[in-house]
This record gives C-alpha cells, structure tokens and sequence, in this order.
C-alpha cells in the first residue's frame, strides 16, 4: 500500500490538504442547498423586495408611467373607506374559518380515535373532499346554494323557505367560510388523529386509575400532548385561511356588496383589474405584515400554550 | 493487516477537551479493546480511528500512513456499529456486499466474497431477508459479516454487544474472538464492560476522561494496576479501597489495623490507600473481625458485605458462609495481594 | 380513551358520523348525479337525489365548448412537473440542513423559511411583472416555476427536513465506511428510506398545484393554456350565467379521476400525510 508522506509541522501535526474532510461537507451542503436558496431569492425575496418598492410608487400601466409617490399609496391605505371593510371581512372570515376548522377536526379526530369496526371507511369519508378539485368543490356548492337549489329544496321538503345564501351579506360570509371547512378540515383530522393516537395508553389507564373522567382524561391528558400539533396546524390554518380567493372568485365575487372581500380578492382587483399596480403592492404589503405578526405571535404563543414537545 | 499508531492525539470541541494527547501502539494482529465509564472518550478515539470524528492534534498511523485528513472509506477500515447500522432496505447479502460495490468490485467477486462471509458466520439461510426479519443475534452476525466482507486492514468495533441480552453476549463475545482468532486482523473493540475486556483482548487500554490510565495485559492490570482508578476498574466485584496511613503495626484504618507485607515499611508514617479484591480474603481464625452486614450465595461462591472497622467492604468466599447479618467472621487479607496507592494522586506505590 | 365501548354508545357514535358525513358526501354525489340531469330537471322540486331522467350530452359539450382535452393535459403535466421539481429540490435542501454541517446553515434556514410567510399572494404583483419582462406570461413557466421554488416547497423542505433528522446517524456513518461520499450516500441510503415523507411532499405538493387558482387567472390569458380550475368557470352562457349541468359535467371529469386514485390508496394517502414531521 502506498505510504503518504508525512510532513509535520512545528506542533507533530502533519500538514493537511485543503479540501479536508470538513470543508469537503460544507461544500456538499451549499450543493445541497443551492437550488433552494436561489429559488427562494429569486421567487420569494426579490419579489418582496419589489412590493416594498412597487407600494412608494404610482404606476400608470395605460400610460405606462412609474413615478415615484412616497408615502403617497400609504396615505391612500389610510383615506381608503373600503379597507376598513375589507380587514373586517377578512377577520371574520379569518377567525370564523379557524375556530369551526379547529373544533370540527378535533371532534372528528376524537371520534375517528374510537373503537369501532369500519372507522377507517369513515376516516376516507371524511378525508375525500381534501382531494376533490377546488374549483369544483366550489362550483358544487355553489350550485347547492342557490336560491332554488338543493339545499333550500331540502328545506322546503321539511317546510322552511331558505334564504338565498349567496346574496344576503350574513349568509353570504357563512356560506364562503363553511364551503372552506368542510373542505380541507379532513386535513387537520389526520393530523390531530395522528397526534391522539401518538399519546401512550398507559397514561389514559394510569388516570383510570386514579379516577379521573373521561372528559376530564381529555382536557388534562390528550389536549396538553397535543398541544404541539394544536399550535402547528391552526398556524397552517390561519395562514391558509388569509389565502382564500377562488372560494370567493367562484361564490360570490367580493360581494354583496363588499360583504365578502377578503384582503387578497381585494389586492386582486386593485392590481389586476384596476391595473393599479403601485396600491395593489401596498395592498400586499398590507398582506405580508398580517401574515408575519400572526405567525409571529402564535409562535410566541408556544411557550404559555404548548405543555410538552417532543 | 496492519499495526494502528496513535500518537499525541488530541480532539476538542472549542474549549473543551475530550481527548488530551493519547499516544498508543498497535500492532498488526492484535486485539486491543478500549474501556472506560461513559463519557471517558473511549468511543471518540475509535471514531478519529475510523475517520468519522476530525482530530485536533496528533497524528492517527494506519499501515504506517498518516490517514489524519482521509475520508473513512480511504482509510481500509471497517466498523461495526453499537445499533449495528444495517441499511433497512436492503437485505442482507445487499447490506452484505454493498461496500463492496462502491470499490469497483465484480457482481461474481461481491457475490463470492459475500457467501464466504455468510459461511463463516452462519447467515447463508438468511442471505434474502431484511434486518426488520432477524433477532439481535442476526442483525449482530450481519453487522460483522459486513465488516469482514471487505478483509480490511482493520476492524473497528464500537460497544458491539451493548443491545443483547446477557446469554447472548457471552455467546457473541466468544464467536467474535474465535472470528478474529481465524482472520488474525488487527482489531479495536470498545466497551465499557471490563469482563468484555478481560475475556477478549490482547492488549486493554484503561481510558478515563480522555487520559490513557495504563495500557497492558488483562492479567497484568488485574495483578499490578498502576493506579487506584484502574484497580477499581478492573475486576468484579470492584477492588476494595480502606483510607488510613501506614505504620510499623500495619495499616492503620479507621477502627482496625490490617496487616502488610514486609515491603510496605518503606512508606512507613505515609497516608495510603489500601486495595484489596473481595477474592483475596480467606476464612481464618487468625484473621482480622469483620461485622458481616450481607450473605448473597451465589452457590459456587458466597459474596459477603462486611465492616472492617468502619469501612464497608466486599469478600467472596469459595466456602458456603451461613452466617446472619451482625455476626462477626474473621477473614485474612492475602498478603501478596495487596495493593497499596498514594492517598494523593492514587499512583501505585508497591 | 381506548376504553371497550357499550353498544348503546357505539350506535350513538355511528349516527353521530353519519349526520356529520352528510356535508362531505352528499356534494359530490350531487355534482355527479346533476351532471346527467337535463337542464329542465337541475332545479328540480322536490331535488331528484337520483336522476329521473338522464341526459348524456352534458359530457361532449364539455369538450364541444372548451379546448377540454388540452386542458387537462395542462394540469396534470404542470402538477407533475412541480410535484417532480418539489420533491428533488426539498429532499436536496432538507437533507443538507437536517444532516450537513455547514456555515450559516441556521441562518441560511431562518431564511428559507421565510419563504413560508411570503405566500405568493403577497408577490404577485411583482412576480407578474418579472415573468412579463421575460417573456413569460400566458405560458405554463410561472405556474411551474413560483411553486417549486416559493412557499410550497419551503413547506416541503421543512416536511423533508423534520423526517431526514430522525435517521440514526450510524446508518450514515457505516455508509461512509463502506465508502460511499455525500451525494452517493443522499441517494442510496436518505432518499430510499424516505419514502413516506416523499409521498406526502407529493400528495402536498400536486394537490396545491391542481386547486391553484389565482395564478393561472393572472398569468393566462387564452383559453388552451388553461388550466382545469380556470377552465371550469368559463362554462357560461351568453349572459355569463353558468350553465350548470355542463359545469358540473366538467367538475365531475376534473374531481373524479384524483378522487378514485385516492380512494384505491387512501391507506397511503392518509398515513403518509399523518406521519411525516407535522406530527407534534
């Protein structure tokens, strides 16, 4: 076998090459990792960037003029009699959309968790409508909740005159968050499912044991383990939830009124019907601090809500 | 085949050292196990050895080349991991032959030198099933397989029979000596089980908080351990130790003098560290009065806890003792197998 | 919890799941069962559960009024190639940053994740104006290319990342014994163990790339670059009323095909979405 040569320096150490086995890893990391950091700086930061940008500026596209406002879009953020409107919409939607999301998939999941003979059928049930296409799920219900359609027929089988859900401000906001929940709350089921059946036994025959009731097995024992995954999936949830803009395309077009116009079907029209690019990036910006102050403040939340982590 | 030098080697993880300068020999053919308690370093070194811990010092010889900055798979090692390490989705003549395959060796030569290696071990039947299929003896057998496929220059072993149960470990303990016996490469076998130690090596290598404590025999570091921490160490039941100081009498310890052989007077009037192994007491009526406090029968031997004045000691005895807890036996300290240490420092002093 | 149930309380939790399966079923069994009514009985009273007449044609207008066919090869082509580029560059990036160590690598991965607040909602507007200087709207590129590389795939990389952490490190260490350098290692040691994390990065990944809406409203303007969420809409009459037994003709054609595939492997469909690193 060959016999490297063997320099040593002052201290007994033989020299080394450049590329040891250390750097030789940091290099493959940065490999690794490349695709995705340029990605995220070209699709993600750059663009960000740009909104910032984009909002101190007004932006004539028919004119194809770009000149620079300041503070002048912010100002308009301020005067703007719609925002105001559109933030309350988005809240309702936001927070209505969270609370039902939440509470019907932990119910669903506590359900699912029991022992019963062909659950699983009804764990795919449930599930199912997570795979259906958005669109048509939403055009379905849309059909359903029309005036004359399937569900004031069902209604009017048992003798109540339904309202016409799509065009009256109240059930209008209903109707665009249930469509929602029903939707993906399947996704939030597995994921709470997952979690409950993560608990040990032990611990459930441990508080049989010592006596405690079943309700209070739930609140002491499961909802403190599964507090991770709680915090986990309504920060997916809300964030989500601040998304929503094809429900809204397809049911009801912002409206009545501008009863349903969340923030992003909002910074739609601004940017892409009105062609007012510059307000619509304030608009985003608007977007971007929401989403970041959410997340930020859940996270925070971590540390007084979430009993264990693994 | 090849001899394994060590020489100042250091590693430390920004300030903190866990590894100070540890010079050793081995020689081409020798088993050498490295032991200590957790945390002693002992798994560290065999990872510098093996390339997959970076060293900060010192230079790591294999075959006589300096493999400091090779990649593990330069260095023609070959390991066998605590948790054994085999690839769940291959089976086990895949696990089997797969560094093999990163060499440029032939389908054929990968295929023989597999059945060769499942021959020795016993695995033939089990060549086409996955580790998630095999008990832990198995999954132990596959895990050397894997090693000696390769015929490397060197076997590293790291805390290989920590996972299984006590039968089993004697068992694979004797299999991996008869299996080095038969290849003759050189080996080195960490473990924190002095029996393992004692039973398998050439050479032991006493490690304790990234010091060498002495580097020798089995038998000669149960007979002439350099110092108290290895006394301790080796053998078991663990050495006795009794605190006290040296005089013309004996070896005055707190509530008893006990005898000495005619050596000691030379430290007469030192404070010492007095060692003796609970095999080196007799029965004798002429010895000194130990309180018995615990009879454990083992049936080939009795284990007996008893107070030599105020210090709680251990003696086995090849008799049967039926004595109860309060009852006072006389035993006698063998006198060629005293061990006597400085109370500073715990070097030996005879 | 696991507690033996009385059959008094199993037949009260049997009713319970069957009402509340009510709004998750019924839809689809009606956007199926109206796709074949003819238009007289769509509003029908009192609602016909089964259709009473059927009439077939809903279906070839689908095609009849829409470039359908392309269409749908848009979708699916475009979901594949997200799902394709998702999964290489996320289990690439959640390996580094689970099992390399790297200068910056933190910082580098606060960064990454940022890319999980910043949905592209909130860079549309920029984004439409970058992949207009390229030359690039009205074409398939940025609905292919703002996923792979946006949010989505930060959320995969997280996803990939939290399973590549739970490997035993001896498994890697033996692969570099046996001699195997990092990428050999990544790709026949990490990625064929993460097999279920992979299936659900892909499971994620093409049903955002199917349901997405308001990209392909932004950057298509002609009616064969469309893709089917778009396309469903455009189903109207000359009043821009919906014609609704051919749009749920449509919507039928579009669901159904992804709902059969996930009844068949549902166990995989459910368990790989469970058990990767959301999990508490």
């Amino acid at each position: 076998m060959a016999v490297a040569q063997d320099h040593a320096t002052p201290e007994g150490r033989s020299s080394s090459p450049f590329w040891t086995i250390a750097r030789r890893d940091s290099l493959a990391g940065f490999l690794f990792i490349a695709p995705q950091l340029i990605g995220i700086i070209t699709f993600v930061l750059i663009p960000l960037g740009l909104v910032f940008w984009y909002s101190l500026h007004e932006w004539n596209v028919l004119a194809n003029t770009f000149t620079y406002t300041g503070a002048q879009n912010y100002q308009m953020l301020m005067e703007d009699t719609n925002l105001l409107e559109v933030l309350g919409a988005t809240a309702i939607f936001s927070a209505g959309l969270v609370v039902l999301n939440m509470s019907l998939a932990l119910l669903l999941a506590v359900l699912l968790n029991q022992k019963l003979a062909g659950i699983t059928i009804f764990r795919t049930l449930f599930f199912s409508p997570v795979v259906v296409s958005l669109v048509a799920w939403t055009i379905v219900w849309g059909f359903l909740l029309q005036k004359n359609g399937g569900i004031n027929g069902v209604l009017l089988l048992v003798g109540i005159e339904g309202p016409n859900w799509l065009r009256e401000e109240t059930t209008a906001m209903i109707s665009v968050i249930v469509v929602q929940v029903f939707k993906n709350v399947g996704l939030n089921m597995i994921l709470f499912l997952a979690a409950l059946q993560g608990v040990p036994n032990e611990l459930y025959e441990a508080a049989r044991i010592d006596g405690a009731p079943r309700f209070k097995q739930f609140r002491r024992i499961t909802l403190p383990l599964i507090s991770p995954t709680i915090l986990l999936t309504s920060i997916i949830t809300i964030v989500g939830s601040l998304q929503v803009f094809a429900q809204i395309a397809v049911l009801t077009q912002g409206g009545p009124g501008m009863s349903t116009t969340v923030l992003v079907y909002y910074l739609y029209q601004q940017a892409f019907q009105f062609h007012l690019f510059g307000y619509g990036s304030t608009l985003s910006i608007v977007l971007f601090v929401i989403v970041a102050v959410l997340t930020f403040a859940q996270w925070q939340m971590r540390k007084r809500i979430v009993f264990y982590e693994s | 085949m090849a001899e394994v030098t060590l020489s100042n080697v250091r590693k430390s993880y920004g300030a903190v050292d866990i590894i100070h300068g540890v010079d050793l020999e081995i020689r081409d053919g020798e088993f050498v196990v490295l032991v200590g308690p957790s945390g002693c370093g002992k798994s560290t070194l065999l990872r510098m050895v093996a390339g997959l811990e970076t060293i900060t010092g010192g230079d790591i010889r294999i075959g006589g080349r300096v493999v400091n900055d090779l990649d593990p798979k330069d260095r023609d090692i070959a390991m066998v991991f605590q948790n054994y390490a085999l690839y769940p989705h291959m089976t086990v003549a895949t696990n089997m032959g797969f560094s093999l395959e990163h060499r440029g060796t032939s389908k054929a030569q990968i295929a023989e030198r597999v059945k060769w290696a499942a021959d020795i071990l016993g695995l033939t039947h089990l060549l086409d099933r996955y580790p998630r299929q095999l008990s832990g003896g198995q999954r132990q057998r596959v895990a050397m397989g894997r090693a000696i496929v390769r015929d490397p220059q060197v076997f590293l072993f790291d805390e290989p029979l920590s996972n299984l149960d006590a039968k089993l470990r004697v068992v694979m303990r004797g299999e991996i000596k008869s299996l080095h016996q038969k290849l003759k490469t050189t080996t080195v076998y960490v473990t924190h089980d002095q029996v393992e130690a004692m039973t398998m090596a050439d050479k032991i290598v006493v490690l304790n908080g990234g010091r060498v404590e002495q580097i020798g025999a089995p038998l000669d570091l149960y007979d002439r351990p350099a110092n108290q921490f290895v006394a301790g160490f080796i053998g078991s039941p663990s050495m006795n130790f009794l605190n006290g100081t040296i005089t013309a009498e004996g070896f005055a310890a707190p509530g008893i003098v006990l005898p000495l052989p005619e050596t000691a007077h030379q430290w007469r009037d030192r404070k010492a560290v007095y060692g003796i192994r609970p095999e080196h007491f007799t029965l004798d009526d002429n010895g000194v009065p130990a309180e018995i406090i615990l009879v454990e029968p083992m049936g080939s031997e009795t284990q007996v806890t008893m107070k030599l004045g105020e210090t709680q000691v251990t003696g086995v005895f090849r008799e049967r003792v039926r004595l109860s807890p309060g009852e006072t036996i006389r035993a006698r300290p063998d006198l060629a197998n005293i061990h006597l240490f400085a109370a500073d420092g715990g070097q030996r002093l005879n | 919890m696991k507690a033996e149930l009385s059959p008094r309380m199993k037949t009260a939790l049997y009713g319970l799941m069957c009402v509340l399966l009510i709004p998750f079923v019924f839809p689809t069994w009606w956007m199926v069962t109206s796709s074949v009514k003819p238009i007289s009985d769509i509003f029908a009273f009192p609602p016909q559960f089964i259709p009473q007449h059927y009439d077939w044609t809903t279906y070839s207008k689908v095609f009849e009024l829409q470039p359908f066919v392309q269409q749908y090869w848009n979708s699916a082509y475009i979901a594949a190639a997200v799902t394709i580029g998702t999964m290489v560059i996320s289990s690439m990036a959640g390996y580094a940053f689970a099992r390399i160590r790297f200068p910056f690598a933190n910082t580098i991965f606060m960064i990454v994740l940022l890319g999980l607040l910043i949905p592209s909602e909130v860079t549309i507007v920029p984004l439409f104006q970058m992949f207009l200087k390229a030359g690039m709207v009205n074409t398939h590129w940025p609905l292919i290319l703002v996923p792979i590389f946006g949010a989505p795939s930060v959320f995969a990389t997280f996803v990939m990342r939290q399973f590549f952490v739970t490997l035993p490190n001896e498994l890697e260490e033996a692969a570099r014994v046996d001699g195997l350098g990092r990428f050999k290692i990544f790709h026949k040691i990490a990625l064929p163990l993460a097999k279920p994390a992979l299936a659900s990065v892909a499971i994620f990944t093409f049903l955002h790339s199917w349901n997405l809406f308001l990209e392909p409203i932004v950057f298509l303007s002609s009616a064969d670059k469309f893709t089917l969420p778009q396309a469903l809409t455009q189903y109207t009459d000359a009043y821009g009323g919906p014609m609704w037994n051919i749009q749920l003709a449509a919507a039928t054609l579009t669901a159904l095909p992804v709902l059969i595939v996930f009844i068949i492997a549902q166990k995989q469909f459910v368990e790989g979405l469970a058990h990767t690193g959301l999990k508490g």
